[in-house]
């Protein structure tokens, strides 16, 4: 299991599990506007959260998030 | 040794990826082998989003040979999750992944429009992946199992249609799936009696549509039930219900590995020839050590265990895998056990060739390769023993190593974990391949007992027929097309229902050659397309099977199709040789007949002959050629 807590270590797994370069400035950023997202990326972070948290996840609220730095707060939600 | 995957994120930072593709098979083998079983398919699926990351275009620019699959995927549901595992599943064959997504619920629009969004791709596969939905998107609430049975009969009679459609308007193979029965659809009825009726119902609605595969040539349908019950579970209900991902991620990487394979055999990349070990691969105990009477395959439990082993490789071999041994054994003491010992499910009839003595086993693989007539990658190696499959992985390139462990009761799990041996469709050739190959053993006796080779050739009586193929001939030399990579002047493969398409045209030749000699016929092994053009004829391509290159058959049948495109007032014949990976001995085939450059292309070069003097028919071989239906004929 890998360590999600902080928004940084957040930020670097999203980016290494999804192949995006996503830095601190990405947090906050709309997920559209992310170079090289695409809607498949929410399904992907669902299934690779809930392995790496050992957690299960609300998928509607990751689903219905707008940015990354949300995901991160329903995953903190959920500790 | 860096693990592969972080190899892999490597490659992909600095924007290497694309670069080095032709690791990536190696490394994907690595991976596989490597990883804790419960990251593999995760471990795979994150390599794949890696290579899909870095794009089948960039990776053409550095590798523009690597051989392409264009795949058209749509479904019921969201068919985006695909790509990643499907994208490494080819990688791991050396193919590309071009993927066209349809639109998600429509299915049956993408797949039957001609301008929709998958037809301009040309497809090589399209994916319909069917699931439960595909039937309750039309059943009611509240409802019974005849309201089930009512619209699985619709289902399945749009997919019918859409087949035949489909079947119309592309030569690429359409792909369609059995469809699992979710226990949340089943136990809504809560009465025994009608949920066995739903049961029922449910697989009689799986067996229509495997059904619909021996009615289209074109058509395969991969029956989830195998994978679902080897790996489960079939669904997220939070995916399903939010995202209309209605099939799990464990079930569409299992279903990648299938298309993968289905990919792999179209590219004619099919692998031939099953490699064994035999100390605690095929039996029990350490021949060498414990003497035929130590060593057992029935009779008790482990025993047991690999005569249940040897039933799966027969089981194989009867449908065209060949079999060969290789074994760091006495030979007297091997084919003395594979003769006497009462507990064998395999003799020593059942291999091609059996490699018993203490030398490499790298070297007994490329012997192997070499006395058949495969190329290396043709070949899959199964060994009990570590060290043995570490000297093969890297002596024997392109061989695919199967690791075997002390539990025998695991080696039809690994033996059968991958498709290597997936065909599209079986043929007369594949039942008696063994019989085929060891016959090549008495032809390479008296090749051994003549002076010379035309001494041989004459010895050898062989006999050639070449006309259009008839109907039933369809399959095999579909298949033809596919296995043969040496002797294909443009690396051309056909898919299943193109021959019938092709035959069915009035502008084109198509001919299928038949050899015989004396120790037997050799089957349907090659084909000729040709086009007609106004007095004219150009060769799309030959084929002709390695089992019987050299013998003069190419040569005898360009040599009475030039005669009698002479005969029958032709003005040339025109033809074509793009270089592959494979296909080098065949490179001065045209102008060695009397052919004459006329341009180049790129790679490719375009020949002529004007037939003003057509060559020679080689003096052993007795050809009948009928070419019926010539425009001048």
């Amino acid at each position: 299991m890998r360590e999600t807590d902080s928004l940084e270590a957040f930020l670097q797994l999203v980016g290494e599990e999804l192949d995006l370069a996503v830095g601190a400035g990405d947090a906050d950023r709309d997920l559209a506007d992310l170079p090289g997202w695409d809607s498949m990326n929410l399904l992907r972070l669902v299934t690779l959260l809930e392995a790496e948290t050992g957690r299960r996840l609300p998928v509607h609220a990751v689903l219905e998030a707008r940015s990354l730095a949300e995901i991160h707060s329903v995953l903190e939600r959920q500790a | 040794m860096t693990p592969p995957l972080d190899r892999l994120r490597a490659l992909r930072a600095d924007g290497g990826l694309a670069a080095a593709y032709p690791e990536v098979p190696g490394l994907l083998a690595d991976l596989l082998d490597d990883a804790d079983p419960a990251r593999r398919t995760g471990d795979l699926c994150r390599a794949g989003r890696l290579l899909a990351g870095a794009g089948p275009e960039a990776v053409l620019r550095h590798h523009p040979d690597t051989p392409v699959l264009t795949v058209a995927i749509t479904g019921q549901s969201t068919v985006g999750e695909l790509v990643d595992p499907l994208t490494a599943e080819l990688a791991r064959h050396g193919l590309l992944l071009r993927p066209v997504l349809g639109d998600f619920g429509g299915y049956l629009r993408d797949l039957t429009d001609p301008a929709g969004p998958l037809h301009p791709a040309a497809p090589d596969l399209a994916l319909c992946l069917l699931d439960a939905e595909t039937v309750f998107a039309e059943v009611p609430t509240p409802w019974q199992p005849e309201d089930v049975a009512d619209a699985a009969a619709r289902v399945l009679g749009r997919l019918a249609g859409l087949a035949a459609e489909y079947r119309r308007i592309s030569a690429g193979t359409l792909v369609l799936n059995t469809v699992p029965l979710l226990r949340t659809h089943s136990h809504q009825l809560v009465d025994h009696r009608s949920r066995a009726r739903l049961g029922a119902v449910w697989r009689e609605f799986n067996a229509g549509l495997l059904r619909l595969a021996e009615e289209h040539p074109a058509l395969v349908v991969i029956d989830l039930d195998p994978l679902v019950a080897d790996g489960g579970p079939a669904h997220d209900p939070r995916l399903a219900a939010y995202a209309k991902a209605r099939l799990s991620g464990p079930l569409l990487a299992a279903y990648a590995r299938e298309i993968g394979h289905l990919g792999r055999a179209l590219r004619g990349k099919a692998r031939k020839c099953l490699v064994l070990d035999l100390d605690q691969t095929l039996w029990d105990g350490v021949l060498a050590e414990d003497g035929p009477d130590g060593v057992a395959a029935a009779g008790t439990l482990r025993g047991e265990a690999f005569g249940g082993f040897q039933r799966h490789v027969r089981q194989l071999a009867s449908q065209g895998v060949l079999l060969a041994v290789s074994s760091k054994n006495d030979r007297a003491q091997v084919l003395e056990t594979l003769r006497d010992h009462p507990d064998l499910v395999l003799r020593e009839p059942d291999f091609v060739r059996v490699n018993a003595d203490w030398s490499d086993k790298a070297g007994h693989l490329l012997d192997i390769a070499d006395a058949l007539g495969l190329a290396p990658d043709a070949l899959v190696f199964a060994d009990d023993s570590p060290a043995e499959r570490a000297r093969v992985r890297h002596g024997v390139p392109g061989a695919v190593v199967l690791p075997l462990d002390e539990e025998p009761a695991l080696h039809p799990v690994r033996l059968l974990a991958d498709g290597w041996f997936d065909v599209p469709r079986l043929t007369e050739e594949d039942r008696d391949r063994t019989a085929q190959y060891r016959t090549e053993g008495e032809r390479r006796r008296l090749r051994e007992g003549s002076g010379s080779f035309e001494e041989f050739l004459a010895g050898l009586g062989v006999t050639v027929e070449v006309s259009p193929p008839a109907p039933h001939e369809y399959p095999r030399l579909a298949q033809l097309t596919q296995r043969t990579n040496q002797f294909n002047l443009t690396g051309l493969r056909l898919q299943p229902a193109e021959p019938a398409r092709l035959a069915a045209d009035p502008g084109r030749l198509v001919l299928a050659v038949r050899s015989a000699d004396r120790f037997g016929p050799n089957g349907l092994v090659g084909a000729v397309l040709g086009r007609r053009a106004d007095n004219r004829l150009l060769l799309e391509n030959v084929w002709l099977s390695c089992r019987v290159l050299t013998r003069g058959i190419e040569q005898a049948c360009l040599a009475a199709l030039l005669a009698h495109a002479a005969a029958t007032g032709l003005r040339a014949v025109d033809a074509r040789y793009r270089p592959t990976a494979r296909n080098r001995r065949a490179r001065d085939f045209y102008p060695a007949l009397g052919f004459t450059e006329i341009a180049r292309e790129g790679d490719q070069v375009y020949y002529r002959h004007d037939l003003t003097e057509c060559p020679d028919t080689p003096g052993h071989i007795r050809l009948d050629l009928r070419v019926e239906g010539t425009a001048h004929a």
